[in-house]
């Protein structure tokens, strides 16, 4: 379960001119939940993905991932939280140039700790889930933009965090590719219990989720 | 993250080959310039302890710092007893020296003149190697001169010519003598070819009444490397505390120091070239870096600590450099082992040189393990301290905006 209370958080550009990003949030997510925060662009959806995946501070309100408030941690604490609870997905696939697609969607766990043989059969496990079993030897720019996307969200969903945050995971895909991605993390969202929060403004992504979260100018609209 | 960071230095070629080959060189460069530098002084010297110093002298207390006839040594035939027991010592020789006006014609010159025994410097020394005109003084010559080039210059003398000498003798008492030049010598170390004449002491004593006296006594050994050990076992022996008996080290305090002087400068040229081998490096893995933010971003955003990202750097540039000084060891100390053997020879050094007490045209290399492993951890070293800039680069960025970095 994720909870916010009334979080702000601003941007500083040069002194005088701030941007209020986000208005005094507060939100219930429950686990398991398939999300979507939309809005127009500039309205916070991102930063407030960051906020509930520690990747970014807030000015105040809390943020609690189940019993733990976040917003207090350190660097290095937060850190350690995305590091085992937490799943990304980026607009721009991001994988590791030098590693294999097996290696990609292992990195997370092996840093976790896991064993190799555990590794190796997860990886497998969700490859094939994602449909790119074939390709676990071949290095990311051998592949196309939907298959570096589901590269990246099996590197998201291989070492079972709780919540996965996917940022636009569908702007540089055509159609199709998105929705085969929506498909699969749909399927994901079900077999793995996991829950998945989009930041998209793409009409797609909507149609596919079960709940949509809209923000204006950084604030919650009332649906 | 070792086997990570083994495909990023496979991935980055440029990067890696610019390191990798960057520090070949200059592992190479420093260790054989090192040794170069080590090996000359080495030989410089020797040659001057060949040429006529001592590699342990003994001399009555007081009489390098006040000199004259009171500090003499007086009982030269049994220190040279006692001497001829210890076992690191191969030859010996006593000296009396003196100074005194050489004149000739209308030119004169004070002149350092030593009573030596000719036979045994033959052995001790490079004098009669460095004659280039007339003879080498023979045991029992009469009142014969054998004098550097430098006096013979001054004096505008040739062999056979008559050169009048006055002095003190041992006792104190005026001296006066007739000189025959017999032989000219020339060293290459100029002080010592421009002052220094020598006379048979089985003559010079009798005209000193210096029999049994001497101003000290040149020692050889078998061992250099071994001269503190025997200098030692001589003082022990000797038992005199009016004596005192030097090694080389004291003795040759200035070119000792001279090279010293020589070796930081040495050590601040090649300062300059690792720092800048340092920089190219970093700069390169700099580069490196600066094009991988975006990557690093990501990884910081999924999880990787700062730790492990030093590890990752630690990681690319340790195996670089292990690659590159496993290569560079063997090939630099090859180098110096082969040129200690077979030194470089440069013709006409010697001669431009001179003034430098250096004798040879040729240049011996060291060979040293314990100088080259220092020179390799020392690169070693200043590698890893190039990753120290990069990881704070790297880190100066938040995980998110890294990961949105073009
Ligand atoms: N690092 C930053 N520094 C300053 N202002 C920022 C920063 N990041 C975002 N903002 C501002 O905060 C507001 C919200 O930005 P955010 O990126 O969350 O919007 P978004 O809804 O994700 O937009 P988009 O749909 O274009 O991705 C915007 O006005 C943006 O300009
Ligand atoms: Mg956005």
């Amino acid at each position: 379960m994720i909870k916010l209370q009334n979080v702000n958080k601003y941007f500083y550009r040069g002194e005088p001119r701030e941007v209020h990003a986000l208005k005094d949030i507060s939100l219930t997510i429950d686990d398991g939940e398939f999300t979507l925060f939309s809005g127009a662009s500039g309205c916070g959806k991102t930063t407030l993905l960051n906020a509930i995946g520690a990747l970014d501070s807030v000015n105040s309100g809390k943020i609690y991932l189940d019993e733990k408030e976040i917003t207090s941690l350190s660097e290095d604490e937060r850190t350690t939280l995305r590091l085992n609870e937490i799943g990304f997905v980026f607009q721009a696939y991001n994988l590791v140039p030098v590693l294999s697609v097996e290696e990609n969607i292992g990195f997370i766990m092996k840093l976790r700790g896991f064993s190799d043989s555990e590794i190796k059969q997860r990886v497998l496990e969700v490859a094939s889930m994602l449909e790119i079993d074939n390709k676990l030897l071949s290095l990311p720019h051998a592949l196309s933009g939907g298959e570096q996307q589901r590269v990246a969200v099996a590197r998201a969903v291989a070492s079972k965090p709780k919540i996965i945050l996917a940022d636009e995971p569908t702007a540089n895909l055509d159609s199709k590719n998105s929705q085969k991605l929506m498909d699969m993390m749909r399927e994901l969202n079900i077999k793995e219990g996991v829950s998945i929060l989009f930041a998209s403004h793409d009409e797609l992504v909507k149609e596919s989720v079960d709940r949509v979260i809209y923000l204006s100018d950084g604030a919650l609209v009332n649906a | 993250m070792f086997s990570f960071a083994l495909k990023n230095i496979l991935f980055y070629k440029g990067r890696s080959i610019t390191t990798f080959i960057l520090t070949f060189i200059s592992a190479i460069l420093f260790i054989v310039y090192v040794s170069m530098m080590d090996g000359s002084h080495d030989s410089m010297l020797k040659n001057s302890l060949k040429i006529y110093s001592g590699a342990i002298e003994i001399y009555h207390k007081d009489y390098r710092d006040i000199g004259g006839n009171e500090y003499l040594i007086r009982d030269v035939e049994s220190i040279e007893k006692k001497l001829s027991l210890v076992d690191g010592v191969e030859l010996f020789s006593s000296r009396y020296e003196t100074y005194g006006l050489l004149s000739f014609g209308d030119n004169s010159m004070a002149s350092m003149v030593v009573g030596i025994e000719p036979k045994k410097e033959e052995q001790l020394t490079q004098l009669k190697v460095a004659l280039v005109d007339g003879e080498y003084l023979k045991y029992g010559s009469q009142n014969c001169l054998y004098i550097g080039s430098g006096v013979a210059k001054r004096l505008k003398v040739k062999i056979g010519d008559e050169i009048s000498f006055i002095g003190g003798a041992s006792d104190n008492s005026f001296v006066a003598d007739i000189f025959m030049v017999y032989g000219v010598f020339k060293t290459g170390l100029s002080e010592f070819d421009d002052s220094a004449t020598f006379v048979s002491r089985d003559y010079f004593d009798k005209l000193m009444l210096s029999k049994n006296i001497a101003s000290y006594i040149t020692v050889k050994v078998k061992d250099l490397d071994r001269v503190d050990e025997i200098n030692s076992e001589i003082i022990k022996l000797l038992n005199d505390e009016n004596l005192e008996s030097l090694t080389w080290k004291t003795l040759m305090k200035s070119m000792v120091e001279t090279m010293e002087v020589d070796s930081i400068f040495g050590y601040i040229s090649l300062s300059l070239f690792l720092v800048v081998i340092f920089f190219v490096i970093m700069i390169y893995g700099f580069i490196n870096v600066s094009s991988r933010i975006k990557e690093f971003g990501v990884l910081r955003c999924v999880g990787l600590s700062k730790k492990h990202i030093f590890l990752l750097l630690f990681y690319e540039i340790f195996i670089l450099s292990t690659f590159a000084l496993i290569l560079a060891t063997p090939i630099a100390g090859y180098i110096c082992y082969y040129y200690s053997i077979n030194p470089i020879v440069i013709e006409g050094m010697a001669e431009m040189y001179k003034d430098y007490g250096i004798v040879s045209d040729e240049i011996p290399f060291s060979f040293d393990i314990f100088t080259i492993s220092w020179n390799i951890s020392l690169i070693y070293g200043l590698n890893i301290l190039s990753i120290i800039y990069p990881y704070f680069y790297i880190n100066s960025f938040k995980s998110i905006e890294a990961s949105r970095h073009v």
